[in-house]
């Protein structure tokens, strides 16, 4: 799940504060679940603009709304009539969703209301931990399912480094060394031999160093592309 | 008593939340009424303080509601869920209250209803469903005459129910309520004697017959003929018409039901300090009411159980006794009433008066030579599908049908009957269109709820002294004061009035499964909140991310929604500050104190349900400072409420912090009640106080 984090309400207010009209767009489902961005904390951002509206002797008309999700059209497109009589969309989705909406709001732009933060899992309620980052390729099975590219400081491929402290990272005592919790769960499972074998310097190329990414299925793709001809064909518009 | 207007609003009051009631399984409570009286819901609004309303849920299906206040067996107190924990909420005696509490409201809102349809219906009897069946035709738009054979109306009400358990003012407003609609009335007038069934059925487009099991069977014994020996329910007559019965010193009355007990503690009042009862039935057995029987006892009437009557003694005219015989059993095998006696065991129970209160019949003389055919048995025949007889447009209602019962039963029955009459009067089919008389109940609390709900007793229905009210007829129960009745209605769990969960917004995040405190939901592709585990405590529904949780029984945005005119016109020149209080309306909270005037209160039934938005809205809306008024620890009667409360408030000010609003313009107050005071305004004003050394807001 990707988690977010609110901005401060000063950070907002900076991008809002030059607009007339503005809709807090709440997205339904990763951002809601972390309390972060759904339609009910749009909400409260809502309201927190209006006050600060007020003690800046503002005249705006703030007001929300959500959407299952922002990063599928079919979910906000019954919306998009409600969204466009704004001046300022302000998503409280994942960047995902700041960045699919932009595409499709015309001229009306659309601004972060939240700080997307990392892919996690809920650890405990309202305690959101990062597991994944990714990469692109996948090394799971090699690390007894702990993942160092997401959950070591350093990303080490080969660890742990000397900072290792009592299975703590020397970056913080907050944070787990991970190629200890890797070393201590492949004892468990029996396989810590294979930690033995050397892993080569990874291709970053599937992660962000081969830039933005994509990924289309083919077996999807051909039906819908033959769909797209069809209706051309028939003179319809996609 | 003159209807003043003319209405034309024959909608039935609705409580917040009873579309989706329906939807779901009735809380025990409810299901098990034969009227299907909302009990949770008006409970709940007593526990508010919203007694006008709670009176407007009970008589929406209850037209003798002040009659069942004092006299109804209340199969809702037997059922409730609470019985698992301590004691069953004490539901007959907080209608009582709510019912008292609204005499004028309902006195006022009498209105005659116009006559839309031409068409009109008799209706032979006034009691429990004949008065029912009137209320509801003629707010259908029907002409209704009631035909009854006494001076007054209300059936057995009013010519059997000793005045000590029904007193006649009480009937007299739930037959007010239901005669100032426009029913036209004959009394005096018996069918049969002063007029003919046959002109009935000419006369009206519908007959509707009501007429109760209005004549006491006798024993077939010797020596039960002559003086000295009576039948109940003439007995009973004489006294509600103020009629002296002839009675001795020694009164021993035969039978063990409930109009037993009314006979013999009717005789007590009467003067008699020696009334007994024999019955064939061992304690246990006897069908009286448990409470009836206690109460009796604690009069000094004293019973003989499993004797069965053989002959009544006589001494030239006068009654000596009665000879009896032991008991066997009185069940056979299969259960069914057959009693059986050992013949060696006899002996005499001495009594100069007995009265005979073994069973009821009705009178159905009047349909000799009509097409109403009557079994032979002496009931009337009908179709319980139609409520109709056996001729065309003949209908019947109550225990002249349905055999003894309860005032709600021939209610329930009654409603039935005028939805019948309704439907054929409107030439539609009546077979299948007739409500379905049972419903799914909320399964009982399981063990691991139960065992989290405090124990609070229930509050004492207080009577008057045995000595005291055997000298009179007067009503001996006392009713419920404010305190008592808010504290009772604090104790009812809400069963059926709880969460629910709109599975179109739900996103399966598992925050309510989380933090509910009693396990009530589960969540799986979206969450089921189960009714049986619920208590309708509402914190999940502020913490749903989602806001896909509601309550049943009230609107969760209500409160928000509120708060603009809560608030009104913030004055800029005001010297105080303006402070909303979302008080806990639990235990005192409703009570009739005073505020001080800048305090604008939101009453909550618990500060559970209390979102951070409520909070953050009443600062928007101009609020100086933000109070949330919490009953203490003790009183509360839900679980985790605190903690999460104070999460929501620690957030509250963390918001407003970021808006450079100081985070002291929120907090959180207990209010300690049962100091006498007015625990209330105290920490309120303390509580402006803080707020006015913090400055007032400017917008």
């Amino acid at each position: 799940m990707i988690i977010g984090t609110q901005k401060p309400i000063g950070e907002i207010w900076g991008m809002v504060k030059d607009f007339k009209k503005v809709l807090v767009f709440g997205c339904n489902t990763c951002v809601a679940i972390c309390h972060a961005g759904g339609e009910k904390e749009a909400e409260t951002i809502a309201s927190l603009i209006r006050m600060r509206a007020a003690q800046e002797g503002k005249t705006m008309v703030v007001n929300h709304l959500g959407a299952m999700r922002h990063c599928e059209p079919e979910y906000f497109d019954p919306v998009m009539d409600e969204v466009k009589k704004y001046d300022l969309v302000l998503s409280t989705a994942c960047g995902v969703g700041v960045n699919f909406l932009s595409d499709r709001t015309g001229s009306i732009p659309v601004y972060p209301g939240i700080n997307t933060s990392f892919y996690g899992a809920v650890e405990a309620p309202g305690d959101f931990k990062e597991l994944c980052a990714g990469c692109g390729d996948c090394i799971l099975h090699l690390t007894g399912g702990l993942c160092p590219i997401a959950r070591c400081s350093k990303t080490l491929m080969n660890g742990p480094c000397g900072g290792t402290n009592k299975g703590k990272c020397e970056v913080s005592n907050e944070i787990d060394c991970v190629w200890y919790l890797i070393v201590e769960r492949m004892k468990k499972l029996g396989t810590l031999e294979k930690l033995s074998e050397i892993l080569p310097p990874r291709n970053w190329a599937t992660s962000r160093d081969g830039g933005p990414r994509r990924v289309s299925l083919e077996h999807i793709r051909a039906f819908e592309e033959q769909e797209a001809q069809k209706s051309e064909t028939a003179g319809g518009k996609k | 008593m003159a209807p003043r207007q003319i209405t034309e609003e024959t909608e039935k009051y609705r409580p917040y939340g009873a579309e989706i009631k329906e939807t779901r399984p009735y809380s025990p409570c409810r299901g098990a009424c034969p009227a299907h009286t909302d009990v949770q819901a008006y409970v709940g609004l007593i526990a508010q303080g919203r007694y006008t309303e709670a009176f407007e849920v009970i008589t929406s299906v209850n037209p003798i509601a002040s009659v069942c206040s004092m006299i109804c067996h209340h199969p809702c107190e037997q059922s409730c869920r609470r019985c698992a924990v301590d004691e069953p909420l004490a539901v007959r005696h907080l209608k009582r209250f709510a019912i008292e509490k609204s005499a004028d409201y309902r006195r006022n809102k009498r209105r005659l209803v116009r006559k839309t349809k031409d068409r009109s219906i008799a209706i032979i009897g006034s009691g429990p469903a004949g008065l029912t069946a009137a209320r509801d035709l003629t707010d259908l738009g029907y002409g209704v005459t009631i035909y009854e054979r006494h001076p007054v109306p209300g059936g057995m009400l009013a010519s059997a129910i000793p005045p000590y358990r029904l007193p006649r003012e009480v009937l007299k407003e739930d037959i007010d309520d239901v005669i100032s609609k426009g029913v036209e009335l004959k009394t005096n007038c018996e069918v049969g004697r002063d007029v003919q069934f046959d002109d009935l059925t000419k006369k009206h487009d519908a007959v509707l017959i009501a007429i109760g099991l209005s004549q006491s069977r006798s024993l077939n014994i010797p020596g039960v003929e002559g003086p000295g020996v009576m039948l109940a329910i003439p007995f009973l007559e004489d006294v509600a018409f103020d009629r002296k019965p002839a009675l001795g010193n020694k009164v021993l009355v035969i039978g063990g039901g409930n109009v037993a007990m009314d006979v013999a503690r009717t005789a007590r009042r009467l003067g008699v300090k020696d009334v007994s009862m024999v019955c064939l039935e061992s304690a246990e057995e006897m069908p009286a009411w448990k409470w009836e029987v206690d109460e009796a006892l604690e009069e000094g009437i004293k019973i003989s159980h499993r004797w069965g009557p053989k002959s009544v003694r006589r001494q030239d005219d006068k009654v000596q006794g009665l000879e009896v015989v032991k008991v066997k059993s009185v069940f056979d095998a299969s259960g069914r009433f057959n009693p059986s006696y050992d013949n060696d065991q006899t002996t005499l129970l001495e009594a100069d008066t007995i009265i005979i209160t073994i069973g009821q019949m009705s009178n159905l003389s009047f349909l000799k030579d009509s097409s109403v055919k009557v079994d032979e048995r002496g009931r009337v025949e009908w179709n319980q599908g139609t409520q109709m007889s056996s001729a065309k447009g003949v209908f019947v209602a109550g225990e002249v049908v349905t055999g003894p019962g309860s005032a709600i039963a021939a209610v329930a029955n009654g409603h039935r009957s005028a939805l019948a009459i309704h439907l054929h009067l409107q030439g539609e089919a009546i077979e299948g269109n007739l409500p379905v008389q049972e419903k799914e109940k909320i399964s009982q609390m399981p063990a691991e709820v139960l065992e989290k709900i405090s124990r609070e007793p229930r509050m004492k229905i207080k009577h008057l002294a045995p000595e005291v009210r055997c000298d009179t007829m007067t009503h001996f129960e006392i009713g419920y004061d404010e305190e008592e009745a808010l504290k009772e209605a604090g104790r009812c769990r809400g069963c059926g009035g709880g969460a629910v969960v709109d599975t179109k917004k739900c996103m399966a995040c598992l925050t309510c499964q989380r933090i509910c405190p009693y396990g009530a939901p589960v969540v799986t592709s979206v969450s089921e909140i189960r009714p049986e585990y619920c208590q309708a405590c509402g914190l999940c529904a502020p913490e749903c991310p989602g806001e896909a949780i509601s309550m049943v029984s009230y609107d969760i945005r209500a409160i928000r929604d509120s708060l603009p005119s809560v608030v009104g016109n913030i004055d800029p020149k005001r010297q105080e500050p303006v402070i909303v209080a979302f008080l806990c309306t639990h235990h005192a909270g409703v009570l009739g104190f005073d505020l001080p005037k800048n305090v604008r209160r939101v009453p909550v039934h618990c500060t559970s349900r209390i979102d951070i938005l409520d909070l953050l809205k009443a600062v928007e809306t101009g609020a100086d400072g933000v109070a949330i008024v919490r009953c203490n620890d003790g009183t509360c009667k839900y679980r985790d409420i605190a903690q999460r409360v104070n999460a929501r408030v620690k957030r509250g000010q963390e918001l407003l912090g970021m808006l450079g609003i100081d985070a002291g313009r929120m907090e959180i107050l207990s209010a300690v009640s049962g100091n006498g005071g007015n625990p209330y305004a105290a920490v309120c004003a303390e509580f402006a106080e803080r707020v006015i050394k913090l400055g007032l807001r400017v917008r």
